[in-house]
C-alpha cells in the first residue's frame, strides 16, 4: 500500500518560486510548479552544496545559484555545466490543493 | 688605447638610447643601461614578449591528455597551456575576466575545466566562460546586470602554433606564421632534433639574478664556451679549434652554434690553448661513464645551441637533449625552465646515458652552472655603470655568420634585431 506524505499546499509554490520542503526521513526537497503541474526533486545540488530553491527556475529547468548549472525539474537530469550527476526526482500527487509525496 | 664612447645622459631615456646607439669603431657596443633600467624592461614586455614575436610555451608532450595543462609565462605575463576535448592546444592569459586574479595556481595538472578560486568563475578548456556564481541572483537577490553576456568575458586567448611538438604562442595577430618567423635554419635545426616522438625525462628550474638579455648573449657566444667552461675543453666536448659554425637566420635574431667533438687534433688544441687555464688534460673523470655515449646524428655534430628570439634555447650537448625557456621576473632577474627529453624509442641504456649526462646541464650542470654565474658576474659588474657600454669585437665586430667558433658575430646580430624591434621598425 503506497503511503502519501504531505509536502505543502499548491498556493505555496509557483513557477518563479520553487519551495524548499523538509520532511522526516528525506533529504531537503524542492517542490516546483510548471504549467499547472507539480514536481519534486532533491534540493541539494549534486555539483556543490547549494540549495536549488535559492536558484532560478526557468520553465522546466532549475538553475543552481552557485555555478549556473541546471537540472530538469521533471526528471532531475542535469541540463547545464557543471552539473553532471542527476538529482533524485520524486513522484507527487495533488489532492484538494495539497501536494503529496507518493512513497512507493 | 682605443677610447670607448660613453653615453653621458644622467636620466635614462630609452628612445634616445635606441636612437643614438653608441659606436665603437669597428667593434660593437651595448649600453649597460639596457640590462638595469626598469623602463627598458617594461618596454620589452610590450614590444618583444607581447609584440611581433612567437614565444615558446611548452612541449606538446607535456600535455598529452585531454584536460592536461601547464602554467608558464611569456616574458612575465602568466599564461596557461591546455589540451581541450578535441585534442587542440590552447594558450590563454592566466588572468580571470572578472577582476584579474590568476585562475590557474598550479604548475601542472589535469582538470575538466578551469575555475577561479576568488569567485568560482569557471572556464572551459578553451578559456570560454561557462560558469558565474549567482549569475541570476540568490533567493531572488543580486545577480548580474541584464545585459551580462558570458561570451564577452572569456580568458584572453593567444595565437598558437605547434612546430614538431614545440608549442609557441603570440600576442600578435600580424606577426608572420611560425615557420616563417623561425626561418629555414632554425626550422631545420628543430626538425633535426625533434625528428621522432620524444619522451620527457624531467624539468629543472634555475633562478638567475641578472638581465634576461645577458643569457641571450651567453647562448649566442661561441667565444666563451671553450674558455669559461673548463669541462668542455678539458674533456673535449667543445673546443674552439673544432669544426663548428655560428650562424643566424636572415633577421639575425635567431642563432645556432654547432661543434663536432673530436674534430680537433690534440696538437692543434695544445697549441691553441697552450697557457689557458681551461685546457688542462691532467684532469680525469673519476667516473668516465658520465661521458659514455654515442654519436646519434649522422652529421656527427655533438653540440648544438639553437637560440631562438626571444625566449627559447634548444640544445644538444653530447647526448643530452633539452629546451630552455626564459621567464623574466624583472630587469635583474629571470628564470630558466629546463625540460630534458629523449626519444620514445630510446632503449633503457640510452635513456640512462641521457639522464647521467644531464649532470652537464641545468642549474648545477658541470657546464651550464657557469653560464648562470657569468650572467650574474656581468649584472654585478655593471651595477653603477649604466652610462658605460660593452665592447663586442671578436670575429671582426659585425653580425656575420662564421664557419668557425672564434666569433661574437651572433651576439651582435641579436642586438641589431633588438634595437630594431624595440624601435618599432622590425616586422618579421
Amino acid at each position: 500500500m503506497s503511503s502519501k506524505i504531505l509536502l505543502c499546499k499548491t498556493d505555496e509554490v509557483s513557477d518563479s518560486a520553487p519551495l524548499n520542503v523538509n520532511v522526516e526521513g528525506f533529504p531537503s526537497l524542492a517542490v516546483y510548479e510548471f504549467e499547472g503541474d507539480y514536481f519534486a526533486t532533491d534540493n541539494l545540488c549534486t555539483h556543490g552544496n547549494a540549495m536549488l530553491t535559492d536558484g532560478y527556475q526557468e520553465g522546466e529547468e532549475i538553475e543552481c545559484p552557485f555555478h549556473g548549472g541546471a537540472f530538469n525539474i521533471k526528471t532531475g537530469e542535469p541540463t547545464a555545466f557543471p552539473c553532471q550527476i542527476a538529482i533524485k526526482s520524486y513522484p507527487v500527487t495533488v489532492e484538494n490543493n495539497e501536494i503529496y509525496l507518493v512513497n512507493a | 688605447m682605443q677610447t670607448i664612447p660613453t653615453v653621458d645622459t644622467d636620466k635614462f631615456n630609452l628612445a634616445q638610447t635606441l636612437e643614438d646607439w653608441p659606436q665603437a669603431g669597428e667593434g660593437f657596443a651595448v649600453p649597460y643601461s639596457l640590462f638595469t633600467e626598469q623602463e627598458a624592461y617594461t618596454a620589452e614586455q610590450e614590444r618583444i614578449f607581447r609584440g611581433e614575436t612567437w614565444s615558446f610555451v611548452g612541449l606538446e608532450q607535456e600535455i598529452p591528455e585531454v584536460g592536461d595543462f601547464k602554467s608558464t609565462f611569456i616574458g612575465e605575463t602568466p599564461v596557461i597551456v591546455m589540451r581541450d576535448e578535441e585534442g587542440g592546444v590552447n594558450v590563454v592569459v592566466n588572468r580571470c575576466a572578472h577582476r584579474g586574479a590568476k585562475v590557474c595556481r598550479s604548475l601542472r595538472g589535469n582538470v575538466p575545466n578551469l575555475e577561479c578560486v576568488y569567485h568560482s568563475w569557471a572556464y572551459n578548456l578553451k578559456g570560454d566562460l561557462i560558469g558565474v556564481p549567482f549569475r541570476r541572483g540568490l533567493k531572488g537577490n543580486g545577480g548580474m546586470p541584464k545585459d551580462f553576456d558570458m561570451k564577452q568575458h572569456s580568458l584572453q586567448s593567444l595565437r598558437v602554433e605547434i612546430f614538431n611538438g614545440l608549442v609557441f604562442a603570440s600576442f600578435s595577430s600580424s606577426v608572420a606564421d611560425l615557420e616563417t618567423y623561425l626561418g629555414p635554419m632554425a626550422s631545420a635545426a628543430i626538425r633535426r632534433i625533434f625528428n621522432r616522438p620524444i619522451k620527457i625525462l624531467g624539468d629543472e628550474r634555475q633562478r638567475i639574478f641578472g638581465n634576461w638579455k645577458l643569457y641571450s648573449e651567453n647562448t649566442r657566444d661561441p667565444y666563451h664556451a671553450s674558455l669559461l667552461h673548463m669541462f668542455h675543453t678539458t674533456f673535449g666536448l667543445y673546443r674552439s679549434t673544432q669544426t663548428g659554425v655560428s650562424k643566424m637566420d636572415d633577421n639575425r635574431c635567431h642563432a645556432m652554434l654547432t661543434a663536432k667533438a673530436g674534430s680537433s687534433s690534440a696538437e692543434a688544441d695544445a697549441e691553441a690553448y697552450a697557457n689557458q687555464r681551461a685546457f688542462n688534460s691532467e684532469f680525469t673523470l673519476q667516473d668516465p661513464s658520465l661521458l659514455k655515449g654515442k654519436l646519434e646524428f649522422e652529421d656527427e655534430v655533438t653540440l648544438v645551441i639553437l637560440a631562438l628570439f626571444p625566449n627559447l634555447v634548444v640544445q644538444q650537448i653530447a647526448n643530452t637533449l633539452a629546451v630552455r625557456q626564459i621567464v623574466t621576473y624583472g630587469p635583474k632577474e629571470f628564470e630558466l625552465v629546463w625540460t630534458s627529453f629523449g626519444y620514445v624509442d630510446d632503449d633503457t641504456e640510452m635513456q640512462g646515458v641521457r639522464i647521467k649526462q644531464n649532470n652537464l646541464i641545468g642549474p648545477a650542470g658541470l657546464i651550464s652552472m657557469e653560464d648562470g654565474e657569468a650572467v650574474e658576474l656581468v649584472q654585478d659588474g655593471i651595477q653603477s655603470d649604466q652610462n658605460n657600454v660593452s665592447y663586442i669585437g671578436m670575429g671582426g665586430g659585425r653580425s656575420e655568420d662564421a664557419d668557425h667558433l672564434v666569433t661574437e658575430g651572433t651576439i651582435i646580430g641579436f642586438w641589431e634585431f633588438y634595437r630594431n624591434i624595440m624601435s618599432g621598425e622590425r616586422k618579421v
